[in-house]
């Protein structure tokens, strides 16, 4: 199938931005139509992008769109897709899949009997960092994969919605909304499933538990740890660090490196140019349309994107009781 | 009045940590504040190198050695199992002790290392080296000024190669003379660290640690998770996990983040980069480090501690070892049971 994609988008927050400024580098992909709640929120997107305001997303289905690309908080996730699911559109799904397993469960239900595609928006596979390191792992150049380090820090995001972010309650906090990347990823490169996690978290200025220490065990015996902290100061900006140490070698990278370029302007101001810019997310969603043009499979599987949210989970209640949990036997609170 | 002093006299017993006994040998017999008189060690061969080195004179009768009046202070550096032996021995002497890390392997041997030395009047240090790197120090007064404000976080990780032979001695990696692997070997430098630069104690620790690289009988990987007394959280990446032909062969960093602040430190700023094709020159890029020699400056603390009869700043004490040890075994218990262990 060659012929043009129509895409609505439901929630004009940041990463809608990011997404609709990112369709243009997939050809044949039109974003016609935007929906969120908050007044004026959907026009300043749609009047930078030509597409129309609808409210809500039975508009957005209304029109027809082949897809419906979910940005809401994730409390929303779930309805949003099961809805869009059950009226036959092909469906992306910002990460975390859910806010809960519940929820996630009935995602996972719907996506078994639908005719259109589920992916989850796991960004960090589709980092063109991330992803060469990933091959490098997959081609077995570090051998079997048996440690895995990775830590974002960063100060508490200030882009969300009225603060969602920071309400644990809708946000989760950054185990739910940042870690889930690290859970996701380290999984994706050791390939096997999770079987124990332990967290400890403090809390800072940015709220409870916005310091993280996560590590999780696998059934192959590779072992993941996590640093995932919103409690930094703001000056000293986003920072990613990965090392993933294999049988015969190593890989390692950090943020700090990735700076190509720094322009100094002689009247103050430094302007710092990372390499990666936005590639992750015109990677992830263009491999998410020509996987809807091929009929599947989804490039990031509902199940998998679950599995990364039941880690993150998992953290949530060890740091919450103390306890390292048992995820071949754990159940999540409702 | 004048005096001069002579060097402080330094025997040194057990070479069984061959790396470590050479570096301080080194330090030792080239520093004009120290005369090294003789080394013992029940396996000759471990001593072949300083003596060849640095011509440490090898002592076999160790009475003698250490009854001997030139000597005032002792280096102990048997393996792991062997430190409260040759430490109480020492101390018997009424010889001052720096015992190389971890102190022993188990606690019990470690609180007799403290009260024998203790009641001989004597002073016991144990050979925390990374205390000795400049940004440790440098670190410590940032926090101690309140830089950072109260800490919350604490991230560390001292990795390095696998000490397999015939580089290093077998009993590095028996669970028994060693009393394990990574974790014990690299853990207590990074906690020993943390708890000099914050000021914290550690109050609860949970681990994963297993055999998982190169098949050496110990693990060679692990993660041990802290919650110091304050709240604040940490972990620590011990792990054997550099492979050959890296940059590097160890690292150590901190990542501290507090209330007011955060700071990240790391021993890799002080190299330059290297590509040899020399014949028989390692392969590849490789750092060529040009830091200070932290084992000069701990061995020199050493012996102004000996010589003025009080322990110098920063030197790590066996109180200090009997910590960090509390936390390497509560994280392998950690690992064995899938629990976290709370301490004191």
């Amino acid at each position: 199938v060659t012929g043009e994609l129509t895409v609505g988008l439901l929630g004009a927050g940041m990463i809608a931005g990011v997404h609709a400024h990112a369709y243009r580098e997939s050809p044949g992909v039109r974003l016609v139509a935007v929906a969120d709640p908050v007044p004026g929120k959907a026009e300043r997107l749609a009047e930078q992008y030509g597409a129309r305001v609808v409210a809500d997303l039975d508009a957005l289905l209304a029109l027809g769109v082949d897809v419906v690309d979910i940005c809401t908080p994730p409390t929303a996730h779930a309805d949003a897709t099961v809805a869009a699911l059950g009226a036959g559109r092909h469906v992306l799904c910002e990460k975390p899949i859910t806010r809960t397993l519940a929820e996630a469960r009935r995602v996972l239900a719907a996506a078994q009997t639908a005719t259109g595609l589920l992916s989850i928006g796991q960004a960090a596979r589709y980092g063109p960092d991330h992803r060469a390191a990933r091959d490098l792992v997959t081609a077995g150049e570090i051998g079997q994969v048996r440690m895995l380090t990775h830590s974002t820090t960063t100060s508490l995001p200030g882009w969300s919605e009225a603060g969602w972010l920071a309400d644990p309650a809708t946000s989760g906090g950054p185990l739910l909304d940042q870690a889930v990347h690290s859970f996701d990823y380290a999984g994706w490169v050791i390939g096997s499933p999770a079987v124990r996690v332990h967290c400890m978290a403090a809390d800072s200025g940015a709220g409870p538990a916005t310091y993280t220490l996560t590590t999780v065990r696998y059934d192959n015996g590779a072992i993941a740890h996590v640093e995932c902290s919103w409690a930094h100061p703001a000056s000293r900006g986003f920072k990613l660090q990965c090392e993933i140490a294999g049988t015969a070698g190593r890989i390692a990278w950090s943020y700090d490196q990735l700076m190509g370029g720094v322009l100094h302007a002689r009247d103050g101001g430094t302007e710092w140019w990372d390499v990666l810019g936005d590639r992750e997310f015109t990677h992830e969603l263009r491999d998410f349309f020509d996987a809807v043009r091929a009929g599947g499979p989804a490039p990031v599987p509902a199940t998998e994107a679950t599995e990364s949210l039941r880690t993150a989970l998992a953290a949530l209640e060890s740091a919450r009781t103390g306890r390292t949990i048992d995820l071949t036997a754990w159940e999540a609170p409702s | 009045m004048t005096v001069t002093e002579r060097p402080t006299g330094v025997a040194i017993l057990g070479a069984a940590h061959l790396g470590h006994v050479w570096a301080y040998s080194r330090a030792l017999t080239e520093s004009p504040n120290a005369r090294v008189v003789g080394v013992h060690d029940p396996e000759r061969e471990h001593t072949r190198w300083i003596h060849q080195d640095f011509g440490v004179p090898p002592a076999d009768d160790v009475e003698a050695l250490l009854a001997s009046p030139e000597v005032d202070a002792v280096l102990v550096c048997s393996a792991n199992a062997d430190h409260r032996a040759d430490v109480e021995l020492a101390a018997s002497f009424g010889k001052h002790v720096l015992c190389e890390k971890p102190i022993a392997t188990t606690l019990e041997d470690a609180h007799a290392m403290v009260a024998a030395c203790a009641d001989a009047g004597v002073q016991l240090h144990l050979a925390f080296v990374s205390r000795f790197l400049p940004l440790v120090g440098r670190a410590r007064a940032a926090v101690r000024d309140g830089r950072l404000g109260e800490l919350v976080g604490l991230v560390g990780g001292n990795r390095g190669r696998p000490p397999l032979p015939p580089s290093y001695p077998a009993w590095i990696t028996d669970p028994v003379a060693a009393g394990g692997g990574a974790l014990i070997d690299h853990s207590v430098h990074v906690t020993d660290v943390m708890r000099h630069v914050s000021g914290l104690e550690v109050a609860e620790v949970s681990a994963e640690a297993a055999a998982l690289l190169w098949d050496c009988g110990v693990d060679d990987v692990a993660l041990v998770s802290l919650r110091f007394d304050n709240g604040a959280v940490g972990s620590v990446d011990p792990s054997w996990s550099v492979p050959a032909d890296h940059p590097w062969d160890y690292d150590f960093f901190l990542r501290l983040l507090g209330t007011e602040g955060s700071l990240d430190i790391s021993d890799g700023a002080e190299a330059v980069q290297v590509v040899s094709t020399r014949e028989g020159a390692p392969r590849g890029l490789r750092q060529a480090p040009f830091g200070e020699d932290a084992d000069r400056a701990m061995i020199e603390a050493f012996l102004a501690s000996v010589r003025t009869g009080v322990v110098q700043e920063p030197c790590a004490t066996g109180e200090d070892g009997v910590r960090a040890l509390e936390v390497a075994l509560a994280g392998y218990r950690s690992a064995a049971t899938g629990r976290a262990v709370g301490l004191g």
